[in-house]
């Protein structure tokens, strides 16, 4: 019988994870679970007081003629598909280029990689007035949103690029050697080798777009305001208004924000199913 | 030694944790319980969003304030903390739930009356009456001292005052002189517009008040000073107009024309009168059938095309020149008039604002923060702003001053705020953001969509329905906060049962 480490021992794992694990609760769950709270009630946060309301603000959400919830869910909602798409077809394609880069893969990887560590308000102001001078992108209704998309895509590129070409390297080279032998060209090489290889990582960075997507924020809120003509006004953004710009609708923005949480919720719970309904080639 | 680590261990992660919650401020009534705190000087905690990170002035205007104050009051420490304009709400919420509010702060109009009706600011009616200062002097800051336009947001129709107004702004017309004076010297109707000297001179710095005469003059003048190239695209707007501006633009526009926003007491959007129909038409066929603007952008503002000297008036604040001053190093030379007079106007007008200083209701050390405030209000701060800021004062002694006689010497683009700020109405004052929220995308629809509404295929059947739209919106903000406001004084009212 093997003899038990000492209690000291025992306790240190804890303590490394204490830490963290306290401020995720303090920040985050319990931050949740008070949101949740506060989207019951008519919640006045400098009084401190609140009147229960039941389901109310969620009714008014998805019910009130002058709730912008579904115009935002849909502006949203073309936000995601755009930065999901644009994102895929950015960041594999680089990936895949780094990946023969026979010198200055690091260099590539570095430079790809900057947008993704430069703060989201400075690139905002800085295709505010790209997008300005080139195209005028932000003065129409229709071509708003796809020019938010863009920067999220150019600044989400890098960072998934590197997730990917995580993802490429592990993937044994003898599959390729074996399937020249067989006579496979580059397309099928692709096709049969790299995306089935590639899924779990195509999975976290899908789930992790569209995460990220929904929850667009900084550059609306500094590029269009939500406009032209309210054409850009997505969930977060409707969340932020109603929380900080009206007074006394803390409990309705509480309400969107976990509307958009169930919205959230429900999308990532369903690719995964999808995904994980089909064979894994490295399990 | 593994025990000795474990101990190491434990203390790091405790002085961690404890170095956290101080720095948060969460123990700061633990730390003040031990008497660990006092001082000789009493803290007065002032924010602004006033920064001199965006204007080097502000600092050099807060340090001679603060050399000023403290040395008539050695008893106080002011503390300037900025706060962005932007998140001032935010904070200010926050600072008030978490128990560390600052004693005294500027509020602007934006958010006074509502700061007020949640009760996060402490009356000063009190405090006025206690007052030693006579009216007539300067350190007198009752309703008397102030231009009219100056105390309209700071109290309530009951008459409970909370807040000393700090600066008097209005919207204004902002002309550029220099295109102007090149346009009059073959055209007498703008010559007209120049005041002139003692010797029947034109002043070439200085323009009249009230040079525009109505709608239909600005409509020949701003037609006239548009500059289109070869392909006839605006190379020079005569008037540049934001649609996205919404409500910003259309207000003072509104008084022009006889018109209000909102009702006194907050509860009904008053903007989709035929006065305000007719406004919006006004706004849209300068755009559209005057071409007086070139294309709608948003990236370029009003104040950056006018510095560029590629626009001949814009809307602007009286508060603006300063920045244009300094931003063209003094080479543009502009001057300001109030808007023009509208069909069904009365005359010459704009919408006016008092941004105020204000006292929290949980300020510890009312005494000082008082003195503080009416330092600020009275004279002699008016004064400082003047001299470091450029700032006109909101109190009629401002105005007899010799400073105020040199700073028009030095400054001419300020020979007409005063009466500027005296002819406008009140800036619309209940729940301004939420109420922008709803309105602006529906002003900007109208503005960018005119010609399509009119062939009955735009967004809206007809203008009138558009602000009828937008006035029902503003009014469920109107109806919604007023509810809030209801529970508010409930609360308050079983709070001191």
């Amino acid at each position: 019988m093997a003899r038990r480490a000492p209690w000291s021992q025992r306790l240190l794992p804890y303590l490394y994870v204490g830490p963290a694990l306290t401020v995720a609760c303090l920040f985050s769950f319990v931050s949740m679970a008070i949101s949740l709270w506060v989207s019951f009630h008519d919640y006045d946060a400098f009084a401190g007081a609140s009147r229960f309301v039941g389901f109310d603000n969620y009714h008014r959400a998805l019910y009130s003629a002058d709730s912008y919830f579904w115009l935002a869910m849909r502006h949203t909602g073309v936000y995601v598909v755009l930065s999901v798409c644009g994102t895929l077809l950015t960041s594999l394609p680089l990936a895949l280029l780094c990946l023969r880069a026979k010198v200055g893969q690091a260099l590539f990887r570095t430079l790809y990689f900057l947008p993704s560590i430069t703060p989201g308000v400075v690139l905002a102001l800085v295709f505010y007035h790209i997008f300005g001078n080139y195209g005028q992108l932000l003065d129409r209704s229709w071509t708003a949103l796809p020019a938010l998309a863009l920067l999220g895509v150019w600044a989400g590129a890098g960072y998934n690029m590197v997730i990917f070409l995580a993802g490429l390297t592990e993937i044994p080279q003898i599959l390729y050697d074996a399937a020249v032998v067989d006579g496979a060209n580059r397309w099928q090489q692709f096709r049969h080798i790299t995306m089935p290889m590639l899924r779990n990582t195509l999975v976290f960075v899908t789930v992790m777009t569209i995460i990220g997507s929904f929850q667009v924020f900084t550059s609306v809120y500094i590029m269009t305001s939500g406009g032209p003509e309210r054409s850009t006004e997505v969930i977060a953004y409707s969340i932020f208004v109603n929380a900080f710009a009206v007074a006394g609708q803390m409990g309705y923005a509480s309400a969107l924000a976990w509307l958009l949480f169930g919205v959230i919720f429900v999308f990532v719970f369903l690719q995964m199913r999808v995904f994980r309904s089909r064979r894994i080639y490295d399990e | 030694m593994p025990r000795l680590k474990l101990v190491a261990g434990l203390l790091l992660a405790l002085i961690l944790v404890t170095g956290v919650l101080a720095r948060a401020g969460l123990t700061r009534r633990w730390v003040e319980d031990l008497g660990l705190q006092k001082t000789q000087r009493e803290e007065l905690r002032v924010w602004d969003w006033w920064s001199a990170s965006t204007n080097e002035e502000y600092g050099d205007y807060f340090a001679a304030l603060e050399t000023a104050f403290e040395a008539r009051n050695p008893d106080v420490d002011v503390i300037f903390q900025v706060v962005p304009f932007g998140n001032y709400v935010q904070k200010l919420s926050t600072a008030m739930v978490g128990d560390t509010p600052p004693d005294v702060f500027q509020s602007s109009v934006y958010w006074a009356e509502g700061f007020h009706q949640q009760g996060m600011l402490r009356s000063l009616n009190d405090l006025l009456e206690a007052d030693p200062a006579l009216p007539g002097t300067p350190a007198y800051v009752g309703e008397s001292a102030f231009l009219p336009s100056a105390w309209r947001h700071n109290h309530t129709e009951d008459g409970t005052i909370f807040g000393i107004p700090q600066i008097i702004d209005a919207s204004c017309l902002l002309w550029n002189l220099d295109i102007l004076q090149a346009a009059a010297a073959d055209d007498d109707e703008i010559r007209a517009m120049f005041q002139r000297d003692a010797a029947g001179a034109i002043d070439w710095t200085r323009i009249h008040w009230d040079a525009v005469h109505d709608w239909e003059h600005f409509r020949r003048l701003t037609r006239k000073l548009t500059v289109r190239d070869e392909n006839d695209d605006v190379t020079q707007a005569g008037f540049l107009l934001s649609a996205s501006s919404g409500a910003g633009l259309f207000s003072p526009w509104l008084a022009a024309n006889g018109g209000r926003f909102q009702d006194a007491a907050g509860t009904q959007a008053l903007f989709a009168s035929a006065r305000g129909i007719e406004t919006v038409e006004f706004i849209a066929r300068l755009y559209w059938v005057d071409r007086v603007c070139p294309p709608f952008r948003r990236q370029m503002t009003d104040a950056e095309m006018f510095k560029e000297r590629r626009a001949a008036v814009v809307a602007a604040g009286t508060w603006s020149g300063k920045d244009i001053t300094r931003d063209t190093m003094g080479w543009t030379h502009f001057g300001k008039t109030a808007f023009p007079r509208g069909p069904s106007g009365d005359g010459p007008s704009t919408v006016t604002w008092g941004n105020m200083l204000v006292i929290t209701q949980r300020c510890d050390n009312v005494d000082a923060a008082w003195r503080y405030v009416k330092f600020v209000g009275g004279l002699e701060g008016s004064l400082l702003r003047g001299q470091y800021l450029g700032y006109n004062g909101p109190r009629f002694d401002f105005y007899a001053t010799e400073r105020w006689q040199q700073a028009l010497r030095e400054r001419p683009y300020l020979s007409n705020v005063k009466q500027i700020c005296l002819a406008g109405d009140k800036l619309r004052h209940t729940e301004i953001i939420a109420v922008d929220h709803q309105a602006n995308p529906i002003v900007e629809s109208v503005l960018l969509h005119y010609p399509e509404i009119l062939e009955g295929r735009g967004p809206y059947p007809s203008v009138a329905a558009a602000m009828r739209t937008a006035a029902d919106n503003v009014d469920n903000v109107y109806r919604r906060y007023n509810e809030q406001v209801d529970n508010w004084l409930a609360l308050r009212a079983a709070g001191t049962d």
